[in-house]
């Protein structure tokens, strides 16, 4: 009945590359999602901080449709639907990064719109006093306010943005999940595969939590020092 | 055989292969919103005994249960759902139905995050409010009852609301282990090769439904949020999946 067969299944060392491989597709797809993902919010969080007509609205729309529809729905879309609908075909890997993009981008983008308008007002009115143009005044001084206040959030968002992004496995795209369910169709030990798949992940999110944490303090040494 | 009508009235407003398409996705939405139901109760159950056992006095308690939140909060659920559906099965040799797996894995993340957030909206609570019931004499349960309770549900419950939405695009995924809701006839509509149901149709038609489940909880958890005061951000999961 139940028994465990770790050691026979990872005696096989093309499944523990696999799984090596799949951990950094994982990775890399995560971190490429994540950072295009905050240029993208930065660029969203801006047009709504200063109210932009109509792209405003147009941010707020988008971003509620992200935040509301589940990611494997907007995945699908971009790797069945876009194709077809416009006509081209990338790698499947692209398309993975896009659809992570754009549901990145709405999460962050929602921090960030949150955290812009904790900065009080009197920060753009000293600005403005000063005669700093607009521009000069969001990348000066509200942004790193609002930047540092916000890293926690953004932090913890990516690391659960992380955990979820093992559904690009389901558009052919060799990540962790990918590996597993390989493993998993060539071994027939569901129970080991997930497992370690589980373990690795956690191992994964932590690994991010650390390098995470530690930009945090190379980023904002500013703060600390008064 | 009561839902023919309704059936033909969708074939005969939105023409043939349309009308039956739109009728099955919206057929198959109530699993999503079953699953939700049952990962909600079921989880928030649960989640009150966690949430009870983390504020509890007792160490042991306290250390094992938050053992249990970090882990089912940093495993991925698409790792529950694939243990409990593809796991649990092969190892003892047994027939899982898709219902008991996806509800199980759906309830213990959910579990996972309600007790956190619950937690969170407990400790937000001043030590003061504590020192205050001790010197009145109270007991621990009678402090929690009558002073911390009454104060954390109302910090509670806009995050609580707002993880709803994250339960119902997390069953989503439940097709992956056999599950039969929204998300599997989709896919297989837009597999199928009919015209009017091609990926770039059926996708974003599957996204307004569930926009339209989700959407409504995020505004009223926003307007809670707004009225009862929201919790700090500590111990608060963010919405995402």
């Amino acid at each position: 009945m139940a028994d465990l067969r770790f050691f026979e299944i990872y005696r096989n060392h093309e499944y523990l590359w696999l799984l090596f491989n799949g951990a950094l597709v994982s990775a890399a797809l995560t971190v490429g999602g994540g950072l295009f993902g905050f240029l993208f919010a930065v660029l969203i969080a801006a047009v709504r901080h200063h109210r932009v007509p109509v792209l405003a609205h147009v941010a707020t729309v988008y971003v509620e449709l992200i935040r509301n529809t589940p990611l494997i729905v907007q995945m699908f879309f971009v790797a069945f639907g876009l194709p077809l609908l416009l006509g081209y075909q990338w790698p499947f890997w692209a398309h993975a990064l896009l659809a992570l993009t754009l549901n990145f981008s709405a999460y962050f983008a929602e921090i960030l719109r949150a955290g812009l308008a904790s900065i009080g007002s009197g920060q753009t009115e000293a600005a403005d006093a000063l005669g700093l143009p607009r521009w000069l005044c969001f990348l000066k001084i509200t942004f790193p306010q609002a930047a540092a206040a916000m890293y926690p959030s953004l932090n913890s968002q990516f690391i659960f943005l992380f955990l979820t992004t093992g559904v690009i496995s389901e558009i052919s795209v060799t990540d962790l999940t990918w590996a597993g369910l390989f493993i998993d169709s060539r071994s027939f030990r569901s129970f080991e595969v997930f497992f370690t798949l589980t373990v690795i992940y956690v191992l994964m999110s932590l690994t991010f939590k650390t390098a995470l944490a530690m930009l945090h303090d190379r980023l904002f040494k500013w703060r600390t020092v008064r | 055989m009561e839902d023919r009508p309704v059936k033909e009235i969708f074939t005969d407003v939105l023409g043939k292969p349309f009308g039956i398409v739109l009728f099955q996705l919206l057929e198959a939405t109530q699993f999503t919103i079953y699953l939700s139901l049952i990962a909600f109760l079921g989880g928030g159950l649960i989640a009150l005994a966690v949430t009870a056992a983390r504020v509890s006095p007792l160490k042991p308690l306290n250390r094992a249960f938050a053992a249990y939140t970090w882990l089912f909060q940093s495993a991925p659920l698409l790792m529950l759902l694939f243990l409990f559906g593809l796991g649990v099965p092969r190892l003892f040799d047994i027939q899982v139905d898709p219902w008991y797996a996806a509800g199980i894995a759906l309830t213990l993340y959910t579990s996972a995050y309600l007790a956190e957030v619950w937690r969170g909206a407990l400790t937000a609570i001043p030590a003061g409010q504590h020192e205050g019931g001790k010197a009145l004499g109270l007991t621990f349960v009678q402090i929690m009852v009558l002073i911390i309770l009454p104060q954390a549900v109302r910090l509670a419950i806009a995050p609580t609301v707002g993880f709803m939405v994250q339960i119902i695009k997390g069953t989503s995924l439940a097709y992956i282990i056999g599950f039969h809701d929204l998300m599997a006839i989709g896919k297989r509509w837009a597999n199928a090769s009919v015209p009017g149901t091609q990926p770039f149709i059926i996708y974003p038609i599957m996204a307004m439904i569930y926009f339209s489940l989700c959407f409504p909880l995020s505004v009223w958890s926003r307007r809670l949020e707004k009225r009862l005061g929201s919790t700090s951000s500590k111990g608060r999961p963010t919405a995402a999946a």
